[in-house]
């Protein structure tokens, strides 16, 4: 038995940013998967440390770049609780839409990927971005940005959304209703697809809760977990909606629970949207001086679309003494070592893929 | 035979050889050769520049668009790019075989090219065993690609070139039992005749069968996807090409064009009826509008297949084709023999 090693990264095609896998084959069959992380490390975690609270969130919004907007929100619900502040009614309404609107375009982004790892050339890529694109054109226009959208305010947002936006979102919907569907349609018909996806890389319940993988890959071993629906936040609470929990832990169940939650979260904007009452929205402006913590430990936890993300904060007076991030992509790569033994080394990248990971959030 | 002013017989090469004058030979074979490069090179370019218009329209992109008329240039923008850059090759390369074997796998390609028959009188030697003397030439292809791929030193070219030759050794069997099915119905091993044969049916209506096993048999050996497993970019980065630079590069890239016309054209010689057509236009126009029909066929599965994985092209090698392939030998024989 010779033992071949390979050195994938830091810089290659389909790693999903700067990671380094070093992989150990036989043959072709991989017999061990050793990640290298840290290469898009920017410290935000110490940088908190020195701004005032409100400066953060720009820096919280690029740890996850494909979903800025829910990064964001989780950082200022963790200064709200540690703050003392309520959020107004209407704002929590519009925080869920846009959430579940960022939700959508991180699980296109990651199918499209997906199908590039497994060898299309970039066919679903392309469609997936371009779908994107109209959720991102749509928070532009409830937010002024495309990428980075910085519109959480302590209490509510940045500014209250255009009066026809609701119109907008909701015929989105119903176009984005359509397109999914075409995209099961297409994607799973293909034979290719599914001998490269299912029985492959799996993680069983039990390996799943001892790694304690998060997210979709989670839901994707059979453990229905969910913090929107364990935890509610906001007005998750009130919307009747359904976890997608699938039982193979493999890649095909990850790839499939993406694509459920996709139908759910335009289930979830189109009831939202339909009950979203007046009023007011607004949060506070961003002053020098913001109000002096009530609590001094903030635990909160939020569903992003890559899996439960805990911030940990421990708070002084007009800034964070200590901000930690408990993030998902980092539990769900570390995972891969296990899922990637004994696989060929063309599934050790439909594995990566499926775990749809962004470096940035890994690396802090 | 009479001098007749057509694309056809300017370049009659048995007619020129058949004369006595060497001179005569010598200028035959050059207006053939620079006939049959310029048509290949423009084939070349004209596919590889709709292979990147096409995908996009499929993508919902445009595709080139800055150089040329429908960015019909951006090919030679990039062909000269890759030309004026350096050219680097590694410490660790075995440089003998590095700047050998790419351009032999180019000339091979090309040699093949050459020997086919164009039309009745566009060929250069009529050979009585002409499709064994193509397919000889063929299986040297695993060899070259092996070398080119080791010759670099880079694991990623081992393995993509490892791939390479799994994939044409299993692949070959098919290939040579189909041609062996036309050779039973057609009587003949001489492509000409072959072509001959077909003027009434062509074969692709009397073993239908055969035809989807060689075409599939011959994406494989050609590495198109779904079986593009030596350049397979999301593992391989650019499997034998990994640690190639400029000209070199340049040419690997030719390499695929000429190896998709190659065997567009022996597709529409053994099943398509090779140059046959309505005679308003001259024969090889229709050689090459039907292997150029077919290449656009072969570039669209691109735009929508997902690669397959190594065992299970092997696997649909040995399971479905060869079986598949014996029992259409076994019905031409049958049927038609």
């Amino acid at each position: 038995m010779t033992i071949t090693r390979i050195n994938i990264g830091p810089v290659h095609p389909s790693t999903h940013g700067v990671i380094r896998l070093v992989v150990d084959l036989d043959g072709d069959t991989i017999v061990k998967v050793e990640p290298h992380v840290g290469f898009l490390h920017r410290g935000v975690e110490k940088l908190a440390e020195t701004r005032m609270y409100m400066q953060i969130p720009p820096y919280t919004e690029k740890l996850d770049y494909v979903a800025p907007l829910a990064y964001d929100e989780a950082y200022v619900a963790t200064v709200e609780a540690a703050l003392g502040i309520e959020v107004k009614e209407r704002a929590q309404y519009l925080r869920v839409i846009e959430l579940e609107l960022q939700r959508i375009a991180s699980h296109l982004l990651g199918i499209g990927t997906l199908c590039n790892d497994i060898g299309q050339m970039f066919t679903t890529f392309m469609w997936a971005f371009k779908d994107r694109d109209m959720v991102l054109d749509l928070l532009q226009e409830a937010t002024g940005s495309r990428m980075f959208h910085v519109n959480m305010r302590l209490g509510g947002l940045h500014s209250d959304v255009p009066p026809d936006f609701v119109d907008h979102t909701i015929s989105l919907m119903d176009y984005m209703e359509k397109r999914i569907v075409h995209y099961e349609k297409y994607i799973e018909k293909n034979t290719t697809f599914k001998e490269r996806m299912v029985g492959v890389g799996v993680l069983t319940k039990e390996k799943a809760i001892e790694l304690g993988v998060a997210g979709p890959v989670l839901r994707a071993s059979g453990i229905n977990y969910d913090v929107r629906k364990n935890r509610p936040y906001y007005v998750y609470d009130k919307f009747h909606f359904n976890t997608k929990t699938l039982y193979d832990g493999d890649n095909f169940s990850r790839y499939k629970v993406r694509m459920l939650e996709l139908k759910e979260s335009v289930r979830i904007i189109k009831a939202v949207a339909r009950a979203m009452p007046d009023g007011d929205a607004l949060g506070m402006p961003i002053k020098l001086r913001s109000p002096n913590p009530v609590n001094r430990i903030a635990v909160v936890s939020r569903e992003l679309p890559r899996g439960e993300c805990l911030l940990y904060m421990v708070a002084d007076p007009q800034k964070p003494y200590r901000l930690s991030i408990r993030s998902p992509n980092m539990i769900n790569l570390a995972a891969i070592s296990h899922m990637a033994k004994g696989a060929r080394f063309a599934d050790l990248f439909a594995i990566l893929g499926s775990l749809d990971i962004v470096m940035g959030c890994i690396d802090r | 035979m009479p001098y007749n002013n057509t694309i056809g017989n300017i370049a009659n090469i048995p007619y020129w050889m058949g004369s006595q004058n060497p001179l005569y030979n010598i200028i035959g074979i050059i207006i053939y050769v620079i006939i049959i490069s310029i048509t290949f090179s423009i084939f070349g370019y004209v596919v590889g520049w709709l292979e990147r218009k096409l995908i996009a329209r499929a993508q919902n992109r445009h595709g080139p668009t800055y150089v040329g008329m429908w960015g019909f240039l951006q090919n030679f923008a990039d062909l000269v790019k890759l030309l004026a850059k350096e050219d680097i090759i590694m410490e660790r390369a075995d440089k003998l075989l590095f700047m050998v074997s790419i351009p032999l796998i180019l000339a091979l390609s090309v040699f093949v090219i050459l020997l086919f028959p164009y039309s009745p009188s566009l060929q250069a030697t009529s050979l009585n065993f002409g499709l064994l003397i193509i397919l000889t030439i063929i299986a040297f292809f695993p060899i070259t690609l092996f070398a080119a791929g080791f010759s670099t030193g880079n694991k990623f070219a081992g393995i993509s070139a490892q791939r390479s030759v799994l994939i044409l050794l299993s692949y070959e069997i098919p290939t040579v039992l189909v041609v062996a099915s036309i050779v039973l119905i057609s009587g003949s091993y001489n492509m000409a005749s072959i072509v001959a044969s077909q003027s009434s049916y062509y074969y692709v209506l009397l073993v239908p069968i055969g035809f989807i096993v060689f075409f599939i048999a011959l994406l494989a050996e050609f590495e198109r996807p779904p079986f593009d497993l030596r350049e397979a970019d999301s593992e391989l980065i650019s499997g034998w090409l990994t640690d190639v630079s400029a000209p070199y590069y340049a040419l690997a890239l030719f390499i695929d064009y000429a190896r998709m016309f190659l065997g567009s054209i022996l597709i529409a010689i053994l099943f398509f009826g090779g140059w046959l057509g309505p005679s308003f236009l001259p024969p090889f126009f229709w050689i090459v509008a039907k292997a150029f029909i077919i290449s656009i066929f072969i570039i669209m599965i691109r735009a929508t297949a997902f690669r397959m994985r190594i065992d299970r092209i092997l696997r649909f090698g040995w399971e479905w084709l060869i079986p598949l392939s014996l029992i259409n030998l076994i019905i031409a024989y049958i049927l038609f023999v």
